[in-house]
């Protein structure tokens, strides 16, 4: 029988037993020595480590042992982010965990099917954080609740955790490609081809939403200090907090959701995914299991949950907002068309990528809102909407996508969270248009990805928004016909100037045939 | 091929192109100019010359034309991601424009650095014996290898900044990246550049080795600068793992 994960807002309480095991299961986990490749702050460090954050944020201090060097660089620092690694990783790295757990709950007595449970806060009054994480106590009133951190802040960083439902979104799950490119077209839902990635530039659709924003969102920041992260909010600490795994779980369910829906969503066959980035002469995925051993493991042997032995209690398909029939039905195209289009749940990304048009110079983004323009190219523009004017002929190729790049994020303070409007009028209320709103994003990975020295010198981030429904709207309007566009920027909280938030340049990307 | 993959290859084929257009022109010498050894010092390997000597050896216009080929040679597997960079953020209509605009701003750095690195090798060569320029080569060589200051220049030719898409502003930014890039290209590269200048016999195989080892440095990602070991060790790597899984499929 495979272990089943399920809706932790749908065991039965909010301290069901698999709640309450899980909460027994990190206690263990946390009572164990960094050193231990078992503990809780060992297994938080493989996602990633950051010592003097830890050590401001009370999680390292100078009595701990260090693990050895041969576990550090075996271990530690491993998750995989801006990657087509990024899915499979965090599958091996759940799966690993959540074995790690199973064995403390079976040794205190639990149940030996013990699964990890999920959140799905898509799902109706699901959105908020589930109460056995909110509370200091035990189900019994007692103190000093596992699941409890105090460093979780939420959107308005007052302790208050829920996720936003207005600014979540799954348009990734209709994305036709697991992987994509990093040229300004779509990521693909599940990233760009890349190495052993453990702070990447473009992050994927599933990645970019909700994952990244679910992140920053929940972990905020300290109100005192609103530079110090909630754990959440920061790769460097998010695996220390418990409702990380649950997060993770949907994220992971997500994945399995795209594959069956449709079964023309496959993941890539390329062996430089399937056999991992051990294949290219770079750090292999490794996870130590229950007995402290090192399990190693490739993309490629994370792709079938049922051999995995498990699988999730609810994998129904989700409706992503660009639906090809209804588009082409916009557009203008015949019934006949529309119909033939009717079931198709994606249609072939095209491959040819062109620069549209882009801001003049960077954008710095401070207190509560930052405007600019993008200046639009006018060959690159006509080529946009003689395709969308093409969709409505017979035997049209597929209606150009379009995208939004902020290119070149940088900042210390990766809780930013921004919504980001395109052509909003002069003066009008951005609440008053979700029409034009491009996406919601959260800079997870912004501080590490703006250090000159790191990984990825010091470039920042790239978040690529697709815009294709604010444009077919444009230009179904008559109003994609203008030599520029508007960006405003409104933050979720107001952004201090010293959280040094900047977007080098605003971007729109066409992908089409 | 991945996306991605095709895209990089759509830079990639072009730029390896050129340079072995460079390589065979060097090989093979058309007219019997040797390029090749103008990009080096030609001169006496037993014994050293005098300065004018040397200059009637070495005229500043071949000096100029071999370094020029001897860069395009050498740099050009280095400049693919830049370039690649520059393709992908321009405007279709300007791609071409931008990337002659940086390699223009690339290829001037370079030149000055030719300036100092030639008279350099000159120097070298009229001062000491033949085989005390080698190995003083070697020595400056391997010490830039170690230097944090190398992983530094190294780790900024792995930005890329922001474009400007339009107008002058785009031409200025290209080619201004060009000489940001072909700056800190030169820091990272000049003391591994100097030793074929100071080797005559095998010069063009040493060049070729050079090529190999800065190209298969770049493939590692950037680290915080500190005296460390740098070369090949990703690509072996690489090599490594790519032979041990056809091994094990055949």
């Amino acid at each position: 029988m495979p272990y089943i994960r399920r809706n932790v807002w749908e065991l039965g309480g909010d301290w069901a037993d698999t709640i309450l095991w899980y909460a027994r299961g990190v206690a263990a986990m946390k009572a164990r020595p960094l050193a231990d490749p078992t503990a809780w702050r060992f297994y938080g460090a493989i996602h990633g480590i950051d010592p003097p954050l830890w050590r401001q944020l009370g999680y390292l201090s100078s009595s701990d042992k260090m693990p050895d060097q041969a576990a550090i660089k075996r271990y530690w620092k491993q998750c995989q982010h801006g990657s087509w690694y990024f899915l499979p990783w965090h599958r091996g790295y759940l799966l690993q965990f959540e074995a790690n757990i199973r064995a403390a709950v079976v040794k205190l007595g639990g149940p030996s099917d013990w699964a990890l449970p999920y959140w799905n806060y898509f799902k109706p009054n699901e959105f908020k954080l589930p109460p056995a994480f909110a509370s200091p106590n035990w189900p019994d009133g007692q103190g000093n609740n596992p699941l409890f951190v105090p460093q979780r802040y939420g959107p308005q960083n007052n302790g208050n955790v829920y996720v936003p439902l207005n600014k979540v979104n799954l348009n990734a799950m209709g994305d036709p490609d697991f992987t994509g490119v990093a040229s300004g077209g779509s990521p693909g839902f599940g990233g760009v081809d890349t190495g052993f990635s453990h702070s990447g530039q473009v992050h994927g659709g599933i990645e970019t939403q909700p994952h990244d924003y679910v992140h920053g969102l929940v972990g905020g920041s300290n109100p005192q200090n609103p530079n110090l992260p909630g754990l959440m909010s920061d790769p460097d600490t998010a695996g220390l907090d418990p409702i990380f795994w649950l997060h993770h779980g949907n994220i992971d369910r997500l994945w399995q959701v795209w594959c069956e829906n449709p079964p023309s969503h496959v993941d890539p066959k390329d062996t430089k995914w399937l056999n991992g980035p051990a294949s290219i002469g770079e750090r292999a995925f490794s996870m130590p299991q229950p007995d402290g051993k090192p399990w190693d493991y490739t993309p490629g042997e994370m792709v079938d949950l049922s051999k995995l032995g498990y699988t999730y209690d609810d994998l129904s398909p989700a409706k992503p907002l660009v639906q090809p029939a209804e588009r082409l039905q916009r557009l203008g195209a015949s019934p006949a068309a529309v119909e033939a289009m009717k079931g198709v749940a994606a249609v072939p990304t095209g491959k040819n990528v062109e620069l549209v048009g882009a801001s003049s110079g960077p954008l710095k983004i401070a207190g509560s809102e930052a405007a600019t323009s993008i200046q639009l190219d006018a060959g690159a523009r006509n080529k946009v909407s003689q395709s969308l004017a093409l969709a409505a002929q017979a035997a049209a190729p597929a209606p150009d996508r379009v995208f939004l790049n902020l290119e070149n994020v940088r900042g210390l303070v990766d809780s930013t969270a921004l919504d980001v409007y395109v052509g909003l009028p002069d003066g009008a209320n951005p609440a008053d248009h979700p029409e034009l709103l491009a996406g919601s994003i959260a800079l997870f990975g912004v501080r590490k990805a703006s250090i000159a020295d790191e990984e990825h010198a010091g470039q920042g981030l790239t978040l690529v928004l697709e815009i294709t429904n604010i444009v077919d709207a444009l230009h179904l309007g008559n109003a994609f016909d203008v030599s520029a566009l508007n960006v405003r920027i409104v933050p979720e909280n107001p952004v201090p100037e010293d959280a040094q938030i900047s977007i080098g340049r605003v971007s729109i990307f066409r992908q089409g045939s | 091929m991945t996306p991605a993959a095709r895209e990089r290859w759509q830079v990639r084929l072009p730029v390896l192109a050129i340079c072995a257009a460079a390589w065979i022109l060097l090989v093979v010498d058309p007219g019997g100019a040797a390029l090749h050894s103008h990009c080096a010092v030609t001169m006496s390997e037993t014994a050293p010359l005098s300065l004018n000597a040397l200059l009637a050896l070495n005229p500043p216009a071949l000096l100029v034309a071999g370094w020029i080929l001897m860069l395009a040679a050498m740099m050009a597997p280095l400049v693919i991601a830049p370039v690649r960079f520059l393709h992908d953020r321009s405007l279709a209509r300007r791609r071409t424009r931008a990337i002659a605009l940086f390699a223009a701003g690339y290829g001037l750095v370079w030149i000055a650095a030719g300036v100092v690195l030639l008279p350099m090798a000159l120097a070298i060569r009229l001062a000491a014996p033949a085989f005390a320029a080698v190995v003083l080569g070697f020595v400056v060589a391997i010490l830039w290898q170690f230097s944090p200051v190398k992983q530094c220049c190294l780790n900024r030719c792995h930005a890329h900044p922001a474009l400007a898409a339009f107008g002058p502003a785009a031409d200025a930014g290209a080619f201004r990246f060009g000489l940001t890039h072909g700056f800190w290209c030169a820091g990272a590269c000049w003391a591994l550049m100097l030793l074929p200048m100071l080797i005559a016999r095998g010069h063009l195989a040493v060049m070729a080795a050079v090529t190999l080892w800065l190209f298969t440095e770049r493939l590692d990602r950037p680290s915080p600068p500190r005296w460390n070991w740098r070369g090949p060790g990703k690509a072996m790597r690489i090599a490594y793992a790519q032979a041990r899984m056809a091994f094990q499929r055949g």
